[in-house]
């Protein structure tokens, strides 16, 4: 049992099951429609219902108020459709976004390996070649816990057919990252979905690229680099890599190495922690300070991309806008919880 | 001709809004640009690419009149039934219906002003992102205009102080304080006033005007009016992203533009805030049925909401408004100094006033625990119980005007509620007096635009308010029948206490009709 679901403006029709969310039916159909927390708080995916009945779902009355229900607006990520449904979504045409639709994939790990104390690098070998650009990520379904998935952007770039990397980092006392860590071994079954996110390159812009990574957000970064290289692109990249010290930061030699065969690329490792005294020769502090000092605090004419801790990200588009690079340089990959989406947000900004 | 050569493309709808906006812009070669477009520059404000402008709403001009004309029916069908009805019997109290008054007087020029201004901006802008913007927000705001003087006709038939608002709002004292402020704002350059009304105004304060006069009248029965703000209401949003695009481009296109974006949040939000008392007053004493206090909706709309909004303007160089400070200190106290002056000037003002009642008193000591019961609710009761021993004064000297806001000095000192603030400065050897340092501050920074203000009590005593031929030398004269004459202010009907007056007699007379059998 399904209804049919038409987005306009473009005009397309994806089925929706009964209990599915336009959201996921969408993302699914390789559809793409705004979205950021999926869970009805962040009212990035808000649309607008044209026609047909629809069930709110757990949309919160934050994110959703009643006068815009009266309205006909509704939250895509709890939607559910009682009839079929025509919406208009306020799509913008990306030239640089792919369309894979979102699928499920089952896959063996391969091996878990440790990246630093608290980072494991885990290889997955997918029944079935995944199609992804370097930036996305999927949700892995969390083994102790069926039906429940945490995201994990993709850390190696597209085009390694089957395999794939997921660097994760332990939360303390976290459901999920706990159980990557402590359970999670060569050999084990594992499913998971993908790809999602809108964090890739925008490379048909043609700016030098500034990468900004904070702890494991390092991943999409990583992709990402290793993606336009394999492309033989040319564009000049920079990244500055913050960790809390030289025992957590990882793939340090590789990046080391890439640099020295490659002219057009810069890399700045940056530790906030690294106790005075130690053997490390580089620079110290937060990345955001790092890239500030790199760029004498002008980055007009560049793309940023930023994947790390929120307090990170915030600090970073502070940095950024005083050195006058605005919203629409500037993209992040930042994971939304429910304490920050009961914040009082102004809508000055759009993404950031 | 080959029809089907013809692409069946359908253009979505950011591509249709390109085409039928910027698409339709071009370079002038007969003259320059810059004389074409000779305003844009002289403030300061470097615009490097006019494209940079990102369209913060995508509706085109044919798509707009459709939407327009759907809300317009729609409004005009329940204003109908509301007149059919005598809808009007089924407000709260006649005493609600001065704030219809205080409306249509001091808020529907606004709206007519904001259109002359829009339209004048538009022009004056090189870009066509903004000048489109600007158009469509020029013809909401006529709209908006037209619609409110119909849903308040309505009222005209019944009530007093409604007869001549247009007429009113370019002479009477109060009218004054909301027209100076748009005419400040449309004489400003272009970029000033979208500041000044697309951001400030329409983003910053919107909330705290159209919010309480809107629910005020949902509260207190008068769909007439709620209908009208509910149509107007789906137009803010699309205003309120202009404001808000337009402040981001500002500041975005050169770091030059920071410093005077800031000076022009720094003056149009003291500037709206002061315009803003009138409304705190109508909000604690005007609507029987009270939707929240002044200083809940401010607390609400302009702590938490327009704290959210300034920390992210930080990003760009932008600090909070300097009147802060001052604002947080006020707002104990800004709606009851407000009313009591005008329940002081009762005589001279086109709508009724009254002392609250005590359920009312008790409202306010418990809204405003810090300062109702300590400075206001003592002076009010001592009104009232004069009143009652016939005693009822009303003031009729004129009283001190701001030199820019218009209002005059009743405002204490920041911090001490038993001192009026004053504050003065010369310019030219002459001397001229303010409400506070922020309206001083606004003044020194432009003093040759201040000075030309036309002040109604300067007037008076100029003798530019009597009508022509009244003789000032003549014996027996009566300066203020004389002036409320030359406002077209009909004396006894218009003004004075609610309490006695035509319009709660005809109220209960009416009210009576239709809920009870006339016998004999």
């Amino acid at each position: 049992m399904s209804h049919s679901l038409t987005i306009e403006p473009t005009g397309e029709v994806v089925e929706v099951a009964v209990g599915q969310t336009m959201l996921d039916a969408c993302l699914r159909a390789g559809v793409w429609l705004p979205h950021a927390c999926c869970h009805g708080l962040c009212a990035t995916c808000k649309v607008e219902v044209l026609d047909g009945e629809i069930d709110h779902g757990e949309a919160s009355s934050f994110a959703l108020m009643d006068f815009e229900r009266d309205e006909g607006k509704a939250l895509a990520c709890c939607a559910r459709l009682e009839s079929d449904v025509t919406i208009h979504a306020e799509l913008d045409e990306d030239p640089d976004a792919r369309v894979i639709p979102v699928r499920d994939f089952d896959g063996t790990v391969q091996r878990v390996e440790a990246l630093t104390p608290t980072i494991r690098g885990v290889f997955i070998e997918l029944d079935q070649p995944i199609d992804f650009q370097a930036g996305q990520y999927v949700n892995l379904e969390i083994g102790s816990h069926p039906g429940t998935t945490r995201a994990f952007s993709i850390a190696n770039p597209p085009g390694n057919g089957r395999l794939i990397e997921l660097d994760v980092r332990r939360v303390p006392g976290g459901l999920g990252t706990g159980w990557v860590h402590d359970t999670l071994a060569a050999g084990d079954r594992v499913r998971l979905a993908g790809p999602y996110g809108r964090f890739f390159l925008r490379r048909s812009a043609g700016l030098p690229v500034l990468l900004i990574a904070g702890g494991s957000g390092l991943s999409s970064p990583r992709a990402m680099l290793h993606e336009m290289l394999a492309a033989g692109d040319t564009t000049p990249v920079t990244l500055v890599y913050g960790a809390r010290s030289s025992e957590e930061l990882y793939y340090h030699q590789e990046f080391v190495d890439l640099v020295a065969r490659h002219p057009q690329l810069r890399y700045l490792p940056v530790l906030s922690h690294e106790p005075d005294g130690s053997a490390w020769q580089g620079a110290r502090g937060f990345a955001h300070e790092a890239a500030l000092r790199l760029y004498d605090g002008d980055f007009r004419g560049c793309k940023a991309y930023l994947c790390g801790p929120p307090a990170m990200i915030d600090a970073c588009i502070d940095t950024l806008m005083k050195g006058r690079l605005f919203e629409r340089d500037i993209y992040m990959e930042k994971f939304l919880s429910a304490a920050d989406a009961q914040q009082v947000r102004s809508p000055l900004f759009r993404r950031i | 001709m080959d029809m089907k050569a013809a692409p069946k493309h359908k253009m979505g709808l950011k591509e249709r809004y390109a085409a039928m906006t910027r698409g339709l812009d071009w370079e002038t070669s007969y003259q320059p640009m810059d004389k074409v477009y000779p305003f844009d520059k002289y403030e300061g404000i470097v615009i490097h690419d006019w494209d940079k402008w990102q369209d913060p709403f995508r509706l085109t001009m044919d798509a707009y009149w459709k939407y327009q004309a759907e809300k317009e029916r729609k409004l005009y069908a329940i204003i109908d039934a509301y007149a059919q009805n005598n809808g009007h019997l089924n407000v709260t109290d006649a005493r609600y219906i001065n704030t219809v008054k205080l409306f249509l007087q001091g808020v529907t020029p606004l709206e007519y002003m904001a259109h002359r201004g829009f339209a004048h901006v538009g022009r004056a802008l090189r870009g066509p992102g903004p000048r489109i913007a600007c158009q469509m927000q020029a013809l909401d705001e006529l709209r908006h205009a037209q619609t409110q003087v119909h849903a308040m006709s309505n009222y005209n038939r019944y009530y007093n102080g409604l007869h001549d608002w247009r007429h009113m709002y370019e002479r009477v004292w109060y009218l004054s304080v909301p027209k100076s402020f748009f005419e400040d704002a449309v004489s400003a350059g272009p970029f000033e006033f979208l500041v000044a009304v697309g951001f400030s105004f329409e983003y910053v304060l919107t909330n705290l005007l159209f919010v309480p006069f809107v629910s005020g009248a949902a509260y207190n029965g008068d769909m007439n009016t709620m209908t009208f703000g509910f149509s107007a209401q789906s137009d803010e949003a699309r205003h309120m992203t202009l404001g808000l695009e337009c402040i981001k481009f500002l500041l975005e296109q050169d770091p030059a533009n920071v410093p005077i974006v800031q000076r022009w949040l720094d003056k149009w939000c003291w500037r709206g805030v002061r315009l803003l008392s009138l409304v705190a007053m109508m909000m604690d004493y005007m609507l029987p049925k009270r939707v929240m206090s002044w200083k809940e909706a401010w607390e609400m709309y302009f702590e938490e909401a327009g704290g959210a909004l300034f920390k992210d303007l930080a990003r760009y160089g932008i600090r909070e408004p300097k009147c802060m400070q001052q604002v947080r200190l006020e707002k104990d106290h800004l709606s009851h100094q407000v009313w009591t002056t005008f329940y002081n000037y009762g005589a001279a003002a086109a709508f009724h006033t009254w002392i609250p009642d005590a359920d009312e008193m008790d409202w306010l000591s418990q809204k405003y625990p810090e300062s109702f019961d300590k400075y206001y609710r003592p002076r009010m009761e001592y009104w009232r119980e004069q009143a009652a021993l016939g005693n009822r004064y009303y003031n009729k000297t004129l009283p001190m005007l701001c030199q820019t806001c218009q209002i005059p000095m009743l405002f204490t000192e920041p911090g001490d509620p038993t001192k009026i603030c004053y504050r003065e400065t010369s310019y030219l050897g002459d001397k001229f007096h303010f409400c506070s340092d922020h309206c001083k501050e606004i003044f020194e920074y432009e003093p040759e635009k201040y000075i030309q203000a036309w002040l109604p009590v300067h007037q008076i005593y100029q003798g530019n308010c009597f009508e022509p031929g009244t003789d000032p030398t003549a014996p027996g004269f009566d300066p203020l029948a004389a002036v409320l004459q030359h406002y077209h202010l009909n004396f006894g009907r218009d003004n004075l206490d609610f309490e006695g007056s035509e319009d709660q007699r005809n109220f209960a007379a009416w009210k009576g009709a239709v809920t009870r059998n006339q016998v004999g």
